[in-house]
């Protein structure tokens, strides 16, 4: 879209700075949902059909579903399922929708795409991961437009910032790859190190302490909630 | 194709797609059915409506001079009043109108002007003549839509535009952006939207983007030291300098209008009365955009320019003036009658739609009461054909056209134009399932 | 021509604490013709700055904004006023003749009128209002409590029963039915201990102060300090303030006194 000269310098508002907070996280949990439940389809349609159940315990969440099916299509598809992959993308587009002269329309444009893939693929025959590939191609999409139309890099910063928090708090609780964790981890300290001080988003010194040296030390492995909430209480006390 | 003097217009077929298009784009509008929440697609026809260009020569030049008159009255009506001491506008019908605000006595907007963006109704008659409907002056809305349009069939029929020489409409956000520029009293311009679930947000969040504003609601506001401050979420303030307002002035400063207004900025009227911050539009405007006043609009282009005007007003009695009374007691069964108490297409009757006894009830509802009414002669407008299934069907359309007051009076070269979908219906309300079309003005 | 010294003060104090507090107080006397403030001085705690301007009714409005934690909010005016009748006031605004928020008379009220004006032989505005306050003191009787600052004309007039709000409203709606323009006064006058409101009269020329509670014409033991339509241009204090607070005390006291 042709826009006029934009001139604003860094103003953002508290309610804006916590919608795009919650964007980030929010994209990113569809985006994080959609692939482990890709890498669970995998064992599930031919070595451990009961293998979901694991992904219920990493939740606390008990086995309503009896099926692996039926578990998939409420996972990605039930919007009322706080853990699907729909949720997700409803609330991130929620926090989208306000944001719109800060992220630009074509942004904006990816989010409503990929709610209407979601709930146009609901219904095709063809296998789940088949559906969900396109989805990620258009999440794909809207992390790099994103990155390209947003000039003002304290809303780069802390969206790409909530992703990251977003993905190394699913990786702790998904159980995934201590490396993959590391990683995650370290891009995350890289991006907390740029907000600035006295703001919403600001990281609390101690937790990130704890929190880093968990993960260094791998103690996090089987204390998992401790982790999450230090991840929680990441920003305490940050000016709000 | 649509046949114009002399030429051939191509036009745009491929509707579904550009639906799509908008769709994605988010292009949407809000409301309320039973108490909840929706938001629904505002449904495109590509058929446009094309205006050629010596035409729209005139309906600008009409309609600039229509803005101006209306600018010029409402200072007027708030300074001197000039045109009420000189008996041209009666002064019963000013200060019982519900858009006449005494808190705006003596205040002066920045660069005096009221009404930014006027949003002047019309329709095209029978006989080719353009009317005038009605003025907005308050918060005219509408102009977002087709300039994503515009947009996306340039983009989807990139023919359509390279064989008709139609006059570019993207310049809106630039128009709009000069005005707010123009009387910004220092800081950013912001545009202030009542939130997320408003019916018009789309919009508010589209115009934001394209002009640069920022958008905001009354949450993040203040005032202190009678200036406007946006908090930031580092613990600063930015000034705003001129505040595009989407709610209307009841609701704008609890302190001083409604008070139970859970919307609006406290104090803002101190700081606009000091002159700190421009409001777009300015405050009071609603007295100037009454029925009652609409009639005396052509009187108006006279008094305070010296000029005809040339676009004419629907035909209008009012019963307030004897001669005008006797027509329209005899006539009643032919005019429409409309209440200028009520808003928002309530309080308006069809005199044919009455029975003999009703029409013998309401003349003597006029006589007792003939300051209430404003009577017109039904016009006979041009139906414009939309898309229906495939097949080309006609429907009633109107035509919104936005005039932008800044350093100068400038019209857009585009417009809203809005039908009704259902055959036998004048209402063409976008929440009553009428869609739009894109307004094409000829460059040659 | 009298010389008064007045003093107000109201103490507001709220159950909790509140924050982003942005108020517009009226109660600085108003200076025209008839009423010069000799002095008059301020103060507000907290402390807080403020910025002074005059509204399209012609009142002082002092705003400010408290952002910061606060359970209480005092204002207080000192000062003197030299009054004088003999000369008078001429600040006419149109909307005066017509009926306004509290005013808007229902169909009691309006029977009401049209038996009183039938009975009215008068033709000076002045004297229509003290015709028609002679009637209405008879009526309606003083009683506080029954009514409150959001009561309108019609409601109280149905009661039969009010303060000096609702007489001032109630006159003022049969003022304007018989087509006589008048306004709403608050202010401070000798009879009466807390905040006292009253009307005037538009004689065709200049403005006629009467006081309906009292029915009898104003005298220069009277202090304008605000005015407009009615109750709603003249509230001596407007705020908005957030918070977890869900009672609020307000504390008037005010004198007058003659200076020598």
């Amino acid at each position: 879209m042709d826009t006029v000269t934009i001139e604003r310098k860094s103003n953002i508002s508290t309610e804006h700075s916590s919608r795009i907070y919650w964007l980030g996280r929010y994209t990113e949990r569809a985006f994080t949902t959609l692939k482990s439940l890709e890498r669970l389809y995998d064992k599930v349609i031919d070595r451990d059909p009961e293998h979901y159940k694991k992904y219920l315990d990493c939740f606390g969440l008990n086995d309503i579903y009896g099926d692996y099916k039926k578990f998939f299509r409420s996972f990605i598809f039930d919007k009322d399922n706080c853990c699907s992959a729909a949720y997700s993308l409803e609330r991130a587009y929620d926090n989208g929708i306000v944001l719109r002269e800060e992220i630009s329309t074509d942004a904006l444009a990816y989010l409503q795409l990929a709610k209407d893939k979601l709930e146009s693929s609901e219904n095709t025959p063809q296998g789940l991961v088949v559906a969900m590939m396109p989805l990620e191609d258009i999440l794909y999409g809207f992390y790099g437009c994103f990155a390209d139309h947003v000039y003002n890099g304290e809303i780069r910063d802390i969206f790409f910032c909530a992703k990251s928090v977003e993905r190394v708090e699913l990786y702790i609780r998904l159980k995934y790859r201590s490396e993959k964790i590391l990683s995650e981890s370290e891009r995350m300290c890289e991006f907390l190190k740029r907000i600035p001080e006295n703001t919403p988003y600001r990281y609390n010194e101690k937790n990130l302490e704890g929190l880093m040296k968990m993960i260094y030390s791998k103690e996090y492995i089987g204390r998992e909630s401790e982790a999450i909430s230090l991840i929680a209480r990441l920003f305490d006390g940050g000016a709000i | 194709m649509i046949k114009m003097k002399n030429r051939q217009i191509l036009p745009v077929t491929n509707a579904d797609e550009i639906n799509q298009l908008l769709r994605r784009y988010g292009v949407k509008f809000g409301v309320y059915k039973n108490g909840q929440f929706k938001e629904q697609f505002f449904p495109f026809d590509p058929i446009p409506r094309i205006i050629e260009s010596e035409k729209f020569k005139v309906i600008e030049k009409g309609l600039v001079q229509r803005a101006d008159a209306l600018n010029k009255f409402l200072f007027d009506i708030y300074h001197g009043k000039n045109i009420i001491r000189d008996g041209i506008v009666p002064e019963d019908f000013v200060y019982i109108s519900s858009g006449y605000l005494p808190q705006c006595e003596g205040v002066t907007p920045p660069e005096n002007i009221y009404s930014h963006i006027s949003g002047i109704d019309l329709v095209e008659g029978g006989d080719g003549e353009w009317y005038i409907l009605e003025d907005n002056l308050r918060i005219p809305s509408g102009a977002s839509y087709p300039l994503i349009a515009r947009e996306l069939t340039r983009a989807a029929s990139p023919d359509v535009f390279s064989e008709n020489g139609v006059v570019d409409n993207r310049n809106y956000a630039k128009l709009l952006k000069d005005t707010m520029d123009f009387v910004n009293r220092g800081g950013i311009n912001a545009i202030l939207t009542p939130g997320r679930y408003n019916a018009a947000y789309f919009e508010h969040s589209y115009l934001a983007e394209l002009t640069g504003a920022a958008l905001v609601q009354n949450d993040e506001l203040y005032v202190e030291d009678n200036m406007l401050w946006q908090k930031t979420y580092s613990g600063g303030k930015t000034r705003i300098g001129a505040l595009y307002r989407r709610i209307s002035d009841e609701y704008l400063d609890p302190l001083t209008f409604n008070s139970q207004s859970l919307i609006g900025i406290p104090n803002l009227m101190e700081a606009y009365r000091s002159g700190n911050v421009a409001i777009i539009n300015s405050l009071g405007n609603g007295v100037a955009d009454d029925k009652g006043i609409y009639y005396f609009v052509p009187k108006m282009i006279e008094y305070y320019l010296g000029e005809k005007a040339i676009l004419k007003n629907a035909p209008t009695y009012l019963p307030f003036y004897e001669e005008d009374r006797d027509y329209v007691l005899k006539n009643i069964h032919k005019l429409v009658i409309k209440d200028v108490a009520e808003a928002g297409g309530y309080g308006v009757v069809f005199g044919s739609d009455l029975s003999e006894e009703k029409l013998a009830d309401f003349r003597k509802t006029i006589i007792n009461e003939p300051r209430r009414f404003i009577a017109q002669e039904v016009i006979d407008f041009k139906d414009l054909p939309i898309l229906e299934n495939g097949e080309q069907v006609m429907r009633k359309a109107d035509l919104r056209a936005f005039v932008l007051s800044g350093e100068t009076t400038r019209v857009w070269a585009s417009g809203l134009t809005r039908f009704s979908r259902n055959p036998d219906s004048f209402v063409v309300n976008s929440s009553q399932g009428g869609g739009f079309k894109d307004t094409w003005i000829l460059s040659r | 021509m009298k010389l008064l010294n007045f003093s107000f003060s109201t103490k507001l104090t709220f159950d909790n604490y509140v924050h982003n507090h942005s108020f517009a107080l009226r109660c600085m006397p108003i200076e025209s013709e008839v009423q010069h403030i000799v002095n008059c001085e301020m103060s507000i705690s907290p402390f807080v700055p403020t910025k002074i301007t005059i509204d399209a009714f012609g009142n002082t409005v002092t705003a400010g904004y408290i952002s910061k934690e606060h359970r209480f909010l005092d204002f207080e005016i000192n000062g003197c006023a030299e009054i004088d009748l003999s000369k008078s006031k001429t600040d006419y605004m149109p909307c005066y003749l017509y009926q306004s928020e509290y005013t808007k008379p229902d169909k009691e009220l309006t029977d009401f009128y049209a038996d009183v004006s039938a009975k009215c032989n008068a033709k000076d505005p002045f004297e229509r209002a003290v015709f028609f306050s002679d009637i209405l003191s008879d009526i309606i009787q003083y009683e506080k409590g029954v009514t409150d600052t959001k009561t309108t004309a019609d409601l109280a007039f149905e009661l039969k029963k009010g303060v000096c709000q609702d007489f001032s409203h109630i006159m003022l709606s049969l003022l304007r039915m018989d087509r006589i323009p008048c306004r709403y006064i608050a202010g401070l006058a000798a009879c009466d201990g807390e905040t006292h409101s009253w009307i005037e009269v538009w004689d065709g020329e200049k403005w006629l102060g009467f006081d309906p509670a009292n029915n009898c014409p104003v005298n220069e033991d009277y202090l304008v300090l605000s005015q407009g339509r009615d109750f709603g241009d003249c509230s001596i204090d407007r705020g908005v303030m957030f918070g977890a607070y869900t009672k609020q005390l307000q504390l008037i006291t005010s004198s007058l006194t003659t200076a020598y």
